[in-house]
C-alpha cells in the first residue's frame, strides 16, 4: 500500500543529507592518500619478469612470424614447442600457493588493508548512527518489503512506516558505494578509496599478488603456437615494389 | 662568450622544451645538450621546478660524453643530495667512474646495486658495456647472451649483440639477433636493411636471394632508402651472374637489376636538378653501374 507522503523538514536536507555526502567523500580521499603512504612496493621476482617476457616473445612470434624467413620461424617454433626439449614443454615452474596465514608479508598487507578500510567505516558508521539517529533522512525511490525495515530504519521505532524511508546510517552506506565512480573520476583508476573492490578481493580469498599460474600460461601459449603456420609476407615483395616508381619526395632538400 | 639564449634568441621555456624533445627522441648531440643544459641549470634553476632533476641526469650523461668532468660531478652531487638511496643515481655514479676508466670501482658499484635488486637491468647493461669498453668482446658476448636469456624482450640488448657478432664476423648469429628485432618491429625499414646486408655478406645463393627480398622489403617500407636500393641492385646482379641459376631466375634478376638501375639514375637526376655538377655525378653513377653490370651470355 502506498503510504502517505511524508513531508520532511528541509533542514534535514541541509544538515544531514549533504554533510553525510561530504564526510563520506573526504574520508574516502583521505583513505586513498593514507594507503599510498603506508603502502610498500611489491618486490618483483626475477623469474616472473623473465617468464612474462618469454610469453610476450612467443606471442610476437605468432603475430609477426610471417616477416621472418621460413627457416628462422621454424627454428623458433621448434625452440618453444619441441616435444622433448621445447621451452614450454620442459620448463615447469614450482608454484607455491601462498598461505595467507603463515606468510608474513601478506599478513601485514591484510592488516594494513583492514586498518585503512574497515576501521574508518566502522567508526564513522557508528558515529553517524549515534549523531544522526532518531529521524527519517530520506526515501529510496523504489518500494521495499518489510524485511528491510530493521536494517534500514535503525533508531526509528515506527511499525507502520514504509520501508522505503531510511535512516541516516543507511544513507551513509549508500554513499560509500555510490561515490565509487566519483573517486574514479577524481583519483583515476585503481585508487585505494574503492572499498567495494577490496571487499571483493577479500571474499575471493586468494592471494592478491599472485600472477596467473605460469604453467597454465605456458600450456595455453604452447597450444596457440602449435596451430600457427608460416605464411611468408615477402613472397611477392619485388613484384609489389616494382609495379610503380619509387617516391623520392623529401629525400632531397 | 654570449649565452645560448642571446645567441639564438630563445627563452628558457623553449630551451627546456628542446631538452625534453632531445630526451624523448634519444638524441646524442652531447655538446648542444651541455651548452643548453648548463645555462638552464645555472641561470634558471628555480623556475624549472621538479623538471630540474631529469635535466640534471640528461646533462650529466652529456657532460661525460664531452669530458666535462666538473659539470658531471656537480650534477651528480645535486642528484645525490636529493635522492640519497636511489639506484638510478648510483648507476650515474657508476657511469662517471667508467668515464674516468676506474672500471673496478664501477663494477663494485654495479654489483652492489644488483645485490639489492636482482631485476635491475640498467646495472647489468652497464657491466656489459664496461667489458666492451675494455675490449673483451668475447666475454661481453657471453654476458650479453646470459642477460638476454633472462630478459628476452630487451631490444636495445639484441641490437648491441648483433653489433658485437658483426665485429666478430659471426654473421649467422648476428642474423639471428636482427631477426628478433625484425619480429618485434616489423615496420622498421632499418632493421630489414641491416638484416639484408648481413645476409649478403654471408654469401651463397640462398642468402643472396633472402638479401634481395629483404632489401626490397626495406624499400617498400621506405621508398627513400638509397642503401637498400643499391643493395637490391647488387644482390640481383650477383644472382644473375651466378652460373648455377636457372634461366628463369636469371631473367627475373636481370629485370630487378635493371629496374633498380633506372630508379638510381632517376634519384641522381632529381638530386642534381639545377646544379651544374649534376651532369658529372649522373654520368659517374651510370659508369659505375655499367662497370658492375654483368654481361649476359
Amino acid at each position: 500500500m502506498a503510504g502517505p507522503e511524508l513531508l520532511l523538514d528541509s533542514s534535514i536536507r541541509l544538515w544531514v543529507v549533504l554533510p553525510i555526502v561530504f564526510i563520506t567523500f573526504f574520508v574516502g580521499i583521505l583513505r586513498h592518500y593514507v594507503t599510498q603512504l603506508i603502502h610498500n612496493d611489491k618486490k618483483v621476482d626475477l623469474q616472473q619478469v623473465s617468464d612474462s617476457q618469454v610469453l610476450l616473445r612467443s606471442r610476437i612470434l605468432r603475430e609477426n612470424g610471417k616477416y621472418l624467413p621460413k627457416q628462422s620461424f621454424a627454428m623458433r617454433k621448434h625452440y618453444f614447442n619441441n616435444p622433448d626439449t621445447g621451452f614450454f614443454k620442459k620448463v615447469k615452474r614450482k608454484v607455491i600457493p601462498k598461505n595467507p596465514m603463515t606468510d608474513p608479508s601478506t599478513l601485514t598487507d591484510m592488516m594494513k588493508g583492514n586498518l585503512t578500510n574497515v576501521l574508518p567505516m566502522i567508526l564513522i558508521g557508528g558515529w553517524i548512527n549515534w549523531a544522526f539517529s532518531g529521524f527519517v533522512t530520506t526515501k529510496v525511490p523504489f518500494p521495499l518489503t518489510l524485511r528491510f525495515k530493521p536494517m534500514l530504519q535503525r533508531g526509528i521505532e515506527l511499525i507502520s512506516l514504509d520501508a522505503s524511508w531510511v535512516s541516516s546510517a543507511s544513507w551513509y552506506f549508500l554513499n560509500v558505494f555510490g561515490l565509487r565512480s566519483m573517486y574514479t573520476l577524481i583519483l583515476g583508476q585503481d585508487n585505494a578509496a574503492d572499498q567495494s573492490r577490496i571487499m571483493q578481493d577479500q571474499m575471493t580469498g586468494a592471494a592478491m599478488a599472485m600472477p596467473p599460474d605460469p604453467n597454465k600460461a605456458f600450456k595455453s601459449e604452447w597450444e596457440a603456437l602449435e596451430i600457427v603456420e608460416h605464411k611468408w609476407a615477402l613472397e611477392n615483395v619485388e613484384e609489389e615494389l616494382m609495379c610503380q616508381d619509387l617516391n623520392f619526395r623529401g629525400l632531397f632538400i | 662568450m654570449s649565452s645560448i639564449s642571446e645567441l639564438y634568441d630563445v627563452s628558457w621555456e623553449e630551451m627546456r622544451d628542446k631538452l625534453r624533445k632531445w630526451r624523448e627522441e634519444n638524441y646524442r648531440n652531447s655538446e648542444q645538450i651541455v651548452d643548453v643544459g648548463e645555462e638552464l641549470i645555472n641561470e634558471h634553476a628555480s623556475k624549472l621546478g621538479d623538471d630540474i632533476w631529469i635535466i640534471y641526469e640528461q646533462v650529466m650523461i652529456a657532460a661525460l660524453d664531452c669530458s666535462r668532468d666538473d659539470l658531471a660531478w656537480s650534477c651528480l652531487q645535486e642528484l645525490k643530495r636529493q635522492f640519497p638511496d636511489s639506484h638510478r643515481v648510483k648507476r650515474l655514479a657508476g657511469m662517471r667512474l667508467e668515464a674516468l676508466e676506474r672500471y673496478e670501482d664501477a663494477n663494485k658499484l654495479y654489483d652492489s646495486i644488483l645485490q639489492d635488486d636482482p631485476t635491475n637491468t640498467a646495472a647489468r647493461k652497464r657491466k656489459i658495456s664496461i667489458l666492451r669498453a675494455q675490449g673483451k668482446s668475447s666475454e661481453a658476448i657471453r654476458e650479453l647472451n646470459e642477460y638476454l636469456e633472462q630478459f628476452v624482450g630487451d631490444q636495445e640488448a639484441w641490437h648491441e649483440l648483433s653489433e658485437l657478432y658483426i665485429n666478430e664476423h659471426d654473421y649467422a648469429k648476428a642474423a639471428f639477433c636482427l631477426e628478433e628485432l625484425m619480429m618485434t618491429n616489423p615496420h622498421n625499414h632499418l632493421y630489414c636493411e641491416q638484416y639484408a646486408e648481413v645476409k649478403y655478406t654471408q654469401g651463397g645463393l640462398e642468402n643472396l636471394e633472402l638479401a634481395r627480398k629483404y632489401f626490397a622489403q626495406a624499400l617498400k617500407l621506405n621508398n627513400r632508402n638509397m642503401r637498400a636500393l643499391f643493395g637490391l641492385y647488387m644482390s640481383a646482379s650477383h644472382i644473375a651472374a651466378s652460373p648455377k641459376v636457372s634461366a628463369k631466375v636469371k631473367k627475373d634478376n636481370v629485370k630487378y637489376a635493371a629496374w633498380a638501375t633506372s630508379q638510381i639514375s632517376r634519384a641522381y637526376q632529381m638530386a642534381g636538378r639545377g646544379k651544374k655538377e649534376n651532369k658529372c655525378s649522373v654520368k659517374a653513377v651510370e659508369e659505375m653501374l655499367e662497370s658492375m653490370q654483368i654481361t649476359m651470355s
